[in-house]
């Protein structure tokens, strides 16, 4: 910005010892291809949120102000708003909040719903001659989901102070990152939403990977519309008991005729985001020249109405587990640390959700692929 | 990440990598190695390269990554624990890098004191099979063992050695896989070119074996239950030729022999279960090898030790009833590939019971009916297997092959069956290399006297062995009219008729047979001379080949009758009986030389007449006339009869005078004087007047006997020698008419000076009164001789005169070509008549004979009986100063 359209005042919003606080580097945009990051101050659920609000006024300068109010927002912004058509998903998102239709983060994204909004005044109107600090405290903030930025959905949070003017009121925005740990001892809430997924895999099988190996191959990133609509038509149906589910291992037996049959088991369906995916692969047929293998983490960000919803993948993880064509009877072990990795854990809310998958794939010789994708829920924990 | 296009630049890369690794390394910055290690592993991702560009990668990588492991172990206190590394190297996502990361860091972690051991070693080895690519794969398990060589669980260790031995095993049975896996990718077409890359990865395999040996050490419980099971199961299931064939002699030689001893059986009843197409020759062959190592070595020791005999078990036995299984089992086997099992087991048995010669025997009977079962079917390329297994080629069992040759061909029944249904040519060969060793060159005395033929049995045997190349048939002509073939068989024809390789060693064959009769067993001359006789029968049987092989029995009957003589004049109280057998023998003699004249027909014709002169000659040594008399003219039949040749009698007539010449015993009933008188008679009625000449003067000797001081005769002292002057000179007188009756001039004069020569002879050895040749007639024959010189010579000066006109230029050039005149050829005349080129005079070595020289100057023919007559002079003038009579010839 040039120095004559600089504001009058400068607006600089610290958290309590921000300096050695924990921070998350996050990518500024998804979307767009420069991948510079933020660097971002992490805070809890339930963490009470305290800082100072520093007002700086330029030398000999005087600013009159109709009051500073200081808010701290949580919102769920999208881009597009799955089938309709973006100009009524506006509208709807203007209706459904009462607040600017402003996104913190990215300028393409639209809020569409305002978790969180809490607002005092910091000062009453009048005058700032010169720099003055405000304390601000938001005791034991619930914040109900974590921060998430994705390629069309953006759960964020931000701290606001606005200086209310005569003229255009000056706003700075602080944005912070949050993350919602679960207990070990206990099944995270999301969990009872997905498990139903992960029963479904094992209910079909059969149908769904004996496919021509070609219309694999196209489905698999793009087109998982009619895949997800299937997916909650019968997660209605099935109900299921919550406890054994951390427990069981997910088996799956596979195959196309003739031509490929393989069994795999992971030692768990749910996973922390420190966790290891430990399995193993075993080869009961293979007539394929399989030239590696590798299982894939795929991130599953679904947002929208439910008929209508945009879902996209993210691969988050490659991870080549075998090189080679194995024989009958080979077994494949399979060992994926997550620490590592920077991984989103399962969420869901009315706007989105998201959902990780492992996808194992195999590609032959000639290039073909050949895949099956499994869920299973990640979490985070301490 | 990607690998680079070409080795060079994989090779290059990898070297960069390797420096800038070491650069972090040197600056703590052990993330920036990892990651540069990580580039380099990715090179030996590319599936392009062959097995040995791979092994030259993995070589470079090998080196590379034992310089981070050391860094690795010293920095484990300082920061980088290696437990928090070996995860954070498994975050790599190809899988290659990655293991290779996770067994470097694994195994550095091993080094440490405490660290986890089993589990890393578990560990490490469950993850290796995330590589299926078979060369791929094999290198890594390859470098998993050798990165783990020093480090698996130490011995102290409770269950240790199981747990390693178990842990390679492992490991060699994944590798295993891989390998024989690596056979059946790709196109079809390149199954060579695999099974070619295969051979090149096989060590990689086999070194599994050699570190899993290291490891058993002497402990044979666990091999025998634990490992050998696993192996052998593998190698069975596998169903692999290359991989089998590999293995099984991998085994064979890594472990013990001693092992291979105790565990004989499985590894013989799992040969069984292998690949039709596995070579069990190969296999059976290693086995044995090692076997025949462990009781060489057990030998060794025994003789220091002088401990018993510490072998147990029948070795063989198992062998023969496998043998015997195996020929159940795989009744496709050809007889090339039983040939050579047998061999090694013969081989075994030679090794391990030298004496059991019954073994063998078994042996030969087993391929006996193997290869009547296989009949007609049986091709050529078995035939030199045969050959081999018959003369047992090459057999380190076989100490002294006549000692070896003796005992099978006494003892062993198959054999001769064995050979007599192989086809001649092999049979011939195998008897031919059978000869040849007995007849060979032995230093060792000791052998020679275990190789006594003591019984007529073995005698026999030794006969029937030899029998096929006795009855060999000469060359059949070839059926085809084809030029070629025609022209060799007339060769081949022409060669047979002057020898034959075969009956030539037959010949041997019998002095050798002779010689090492057991004379402790046939003391007596008969008793020896009854095993002659079954030589000779047997012999007989070759039909015409006789005539190269009873000269040699011939030989040994008057062998015999020396023999006889001498116990006669040893034993005078059975003088008679050692007569008659003489007797006996001499009709034996005759007998053969019958038989030769019966079967061989004009052939051989020359050579009975010679055997039947030598006869005669032996017979008169021993003064046993009526035998004499009887041969000589049966020498003379055979003379009349059917020597034909004018040359061949005429050699034929010399010989008889020679040895009628020698004679002492005929003078009773005047069969001296009938047969010298038919000799001389003969003689001049030869065709040639030179060879009449010749003949004449030569039997001019038979009237002038001389000493033979061997009976003990000596001139002056003995009396009663028989000479009769008038008689020499009368046949002289023939002699010379024959001579100048000669139209060839040269010729002519030369048997004149001839003549004068034998004149000299009788004028030195008797006075005028006895022999009738005196100074007047010598004196008449030289003046005849120089007047014919003269002629001659006349003759010659015309001719070279003429010669000069005609050739005057070329002579020329040959006069200035040779140089030297002292140099010039020289001529001689043989007393057959031949001329005889001397090259070089000071070289008569070098000398050219012929009836006729193409080249041959007149003026040099010329020149022969000129310089014998000069020769002659100088004797006669040299003669003067002993002999004042020579002082009255004239010259």
């Amino acid at each position: 910005m040039s120095m004559f359209f600089k504001s009058p005042i400068d607006i600089e919003i610290l958290l309590d010892s921000e300096e050695s606080r924990k921070h998350v580097e996050v990518p500024t945009s998804v979307n767009s291809t420069n991948s510079r990051k933020e660097s971002l101050p992490l805070v809890e659920d339930g963490e009470t949120l305290k800082g100072i609000v520093t007002l700086r006024v330029r030398e000999g300068k005087k600013v009159e102000h109709l009051g500073v109010k200081i808010s701290v927002v949580g919102s769920i912004d999208m881009q597009k708003l799955g089938g309709a058509p973006s100009s009524s998903a506006s509208k709807s998102s203007s209706a459904s909040s009462n607040a600017s239709n402003y996104s913190a983060t990215d300028s393409k994204k639209r809020q569409v719903d305002q978790f969180l909004y809490l607002s005092y005044d910091l000062c009453p109107p009048g005058e700032l001659q010169h720099s003055q600090s405000f304390p601000f405290v938001f005791k034991d903030l619930a914040k109900m989901y974590e921060s998430y930025r994705g390629k069309n959905v953006d759960v964020s949070y931000y701290i606001k102070v606005t200086v209310t003017r005569k003229s255009t009121d000056i706003s700075k925005i602080k944005k912070f990152w949050v993350y919602l740990y679960n207990d070990i001892s206990k099944t995270p809430n999301n969990v009872t939403i997905t498990k139903t997924g992960t029963k479904r895999i094992t209910n079909d099988i059969s149908e769904d990977e004996t496919n021509d190996p070609a219309n694999e191959d196209t489905r698999s990133k793009d087109d998982a519309n009619d895949t997800s609509s299937s997916n909650d038509n019968k997660s209605k149906a099935a109900i299921e008991d919550k406890a054994n589910a951390v427990a069981k291992p997910v088996k799956l037996d596979i195959g196309i005729d003739n031509c490929l049959h393989i069994e795999f088991e992971y030692v768990k369906s749910q996973y922390t985001l420190k966790d290891v995916i430990v399995g193993r692969i075993y080869f009961l047929l293979t007539r394929l020249r399989v030239k590696y293998m590798e299982l894939s983490l795929i991130t599953r960000e679904s947002s929208g109405v439910k008929q209508n919803s945009v879902i996209i993948d993210t691969t988050a993880i490659r991870f080549e587990i075998m090189d080679g064509s194995p024989v009958k009877g080979e077994t494949i072990p399979i060992r994926l640390f997550l620490g590592g990795y920077d991984l989103i854990p399962n969420m869901s809310c009315n706007y989105f959700t998201v959902k990780n998958y492992l996808s194992l794939v195999i590609i032959d010789e000639d290039g073909r692929r050949y895949f099956k994708q499994s869920e299973i829920v990640l979490y985070r924990t301490r | 990440m990607s690998y680079s296009e070409t080795v060079e630049q994989a090779i290059s890369n990898i070297k960069q990598q390797t420096v800038l690794m070491q650069r972090s390394l040197n600056n703590k910055k052990l993330m920036d190695a990892l990651k540069y290690t990580s580039t380099m592993l990715t090179e030996l991702r590319n599936p392009k390269l062959l097995p040995k560009q791979y092994y030259e990668l993995y070589i470079q990588i090998f080196d590379s990554l034992t310089i981070l492991s050391a860094y690795l172990v010293e920095n484990h206190s300082n920061g980088h624990h290696l437990a928090a590394l070996y995860e954070l190297v498994q975050y790599a996502g190809n899988v290659v890098p990655r293991l290779y990361l996770m067994i470097t860091v694994g195994t550095s972690y091993l080094k440490i004191p405490n660290s986890p051991r089993e589990e890393i070693l578990r560990d490490m080895i469950e993850m290796c099979r995330g590589v299926q690519n078979p060369i791929r794969g094999l290198f890594l398990r390859y470098y998993l063992s050798q990165r783990t060589k020093q480090l698996l669980l130490p011995i102290e260790q409770k269950d240790s050695i199981e747990f390693n031995s178990q842990f390679i095993i492992t490991n060699f049975i994944e590798m295993n896989k891989l390998w024989v896996r690596l056979q059946h990718q790709g196109p079809l077409r390149e199954r060579d070119q695999r099974t070619k890359e295969r051979k090149e990865l096989q060590i990689l395999v086999g070194s599994q074996l050699v570190r899993l040996s290291q490891i058993v050490d002497d402990n044979l419980t666990l091999y025998e239950e634990e490992i050998l099971p696993i192996l052998l199961e593998q190698i069975v299931q596998c169903r692999d030729v290359v991989c089998q064939e590999y293995l099984y002699d991998v085994i064979c030689q890594v472990f013990p022999d001693e092992f291979h001893l105790k565990t004989l059986d499985a590894l013989l009843d799992t040969s069984l279960q292998l690949n039709m197409e596995v070579s069990v020759t190969k296999i059976i062959l290693t086995l044995c090898e090692r076997l025949n190592g462990y009781i060489e070595r057990i030998r060794q020791n025994q003789s220091e030790d002088n401990d018993q005999n510490p072998i147990k078990e029948d070795i063989l036995e198992r062998f023969w009833k496998h043998l015997l299984k195996l020929n159940d089992e795989r009744p496709d086997l050809s007889i090339q590939e039983l040939s050579g099992i047998i061999l090694s087991i013969m081989n075994l048995s030679l090794i391990w019971y030298p004496t059991n010669i019954q073994n063998l025997n078994k042996l030969f009977g087993l391929v006996t009916q193997k290869c009547k079962d296989f009949g007609e079917e049986r091709t050529q390329d078995s035939e030199s297997f045969m050959v081999k297994l018959l003369t047992a080629h090459d057999l380190d069992g076989v100490k002294n092959y006549k000692k070896y040759f003796f005992d099978i061909i006494t003892q062993c029944d198959s054999f001769q069956d064995l050979l007599s249904i192989q086809n001649s040519l092999s049979q011939m060969d195998v008897l031919t290399l059978i000869i040849n060793c007995f007849l060979g060159n032995d230093t060792d005395k000791k052998s020679e006297s275990q190789i006594l033929i003591s019984t007529k049995t073995q005698l026999e045997r030794f006969l029937i062995i030899l029998e096929p190349m006795i009855t060999i048939k000469t060359l059949t002509p070839p059926p085809d009219k084809n030029t070629n073939e025609i022209k060799e068989y007339n060769a081949q024809l022409s060669r047979e008729y002057l020898l034959s390789v075969h009956q030539e060693k037959l010949a041997k064959m019998c002095h050798f047979l002779i010689q090492n009769i057991d004379k402790t067993q046939f003391k007596t001359v008969e008793s020896q001379l009854e095993l002659l006789l079954m030589i000779k029968n047997v012999y007989h049987k070759g039909g015409k080949n006789i005539r190269f092989t009873y000269p040699t029995i011939v030989t040994n009957f008057w062998r015999m009758i020396r023999k006889c003589n001498i116990f006669k004049v040893k034993i005078p109280k059975r003088k008679q009986y050692y007569e008659n057998l003489m007797k006996q023998i001499f009709k034996y003699i005759s007998r053969c030389i019958n038989d030769m004249f019966n079967n061989c027909g004009n052939v051989c014709m020359d050579l009975i007449y010679k055997l039947n002169l030598q006869s005669a000659a032996l017979a008169d040594q021993l003064s046993l006339v009526e035998i004499s008399y009887d041969f000589f003219s049966e020498a003379f039949s055979v003379f009349e009869e059917s020597l034909s040749d004018s040359r061949t009698q005429f050699q034929a007539l010399i010989f008889m005078a020679q040895t009628l010449q020698k004679t002492r015993s005929l003078y009773k009933e005047d069969y001296y004087n009938q047969l010298i008188v038919r000799t001389t008679l003969h003689g001049s009625k030869l065709l040639k007047k030179e060879d009449q000449c010749r003949a004449v003067y030569v039997c001019s000797h038979l009237w002038w006997a001389t000493e033979i001081s061997s009976i003990g005769e000596e001139e002056g002292e003995t009396t009663n020698f028989v000479r009769d002057g008038k008689r020499v000179l009368e046949c002289l007188q023939r002699s010379l008419r024959a001579a100048d009756s000669r139209m060839d001039n040269v010729e002519s004069c030369e048997l004149m000076v001839e003549i004068l020569n034998v004149c000299l002879y009788y004028f030195v050895h008797g006075d005028e009164q006895t022999t009738h040749v005196g100074i007047s007639y010598i004196n008449g024959l030289i003046e005849l001789i120089k007047n014919n010189l003269k002629s001659l010579r006349l003759e010659g000066e015309q001719r070279i005169s003429e010669m000069n006109v005609n050739n005057g230029d070329s002579n020329n050039v040959n006069n200035s070509a040779n140089g030297s005149i002292a140099n010039k050829d020289k001529y001689v005349m043989g007393l057959d008549g031949t001329y005889i080129k001397l090259r070089n005079i000071n070289n008569s070595s070098s000398a050219h004979i012929d009836f006729k020289i193409k080249d041959m100057n007149i003026n040099d023919m010329i020149q022969i009986p000129v310089e014998h007559f000069d020769r002659t002079c100088e004797y006669i003038i040299n003669q003067r100063d002993i002999d004042n009579r020579f002082k009255m010839v004239e010259l």
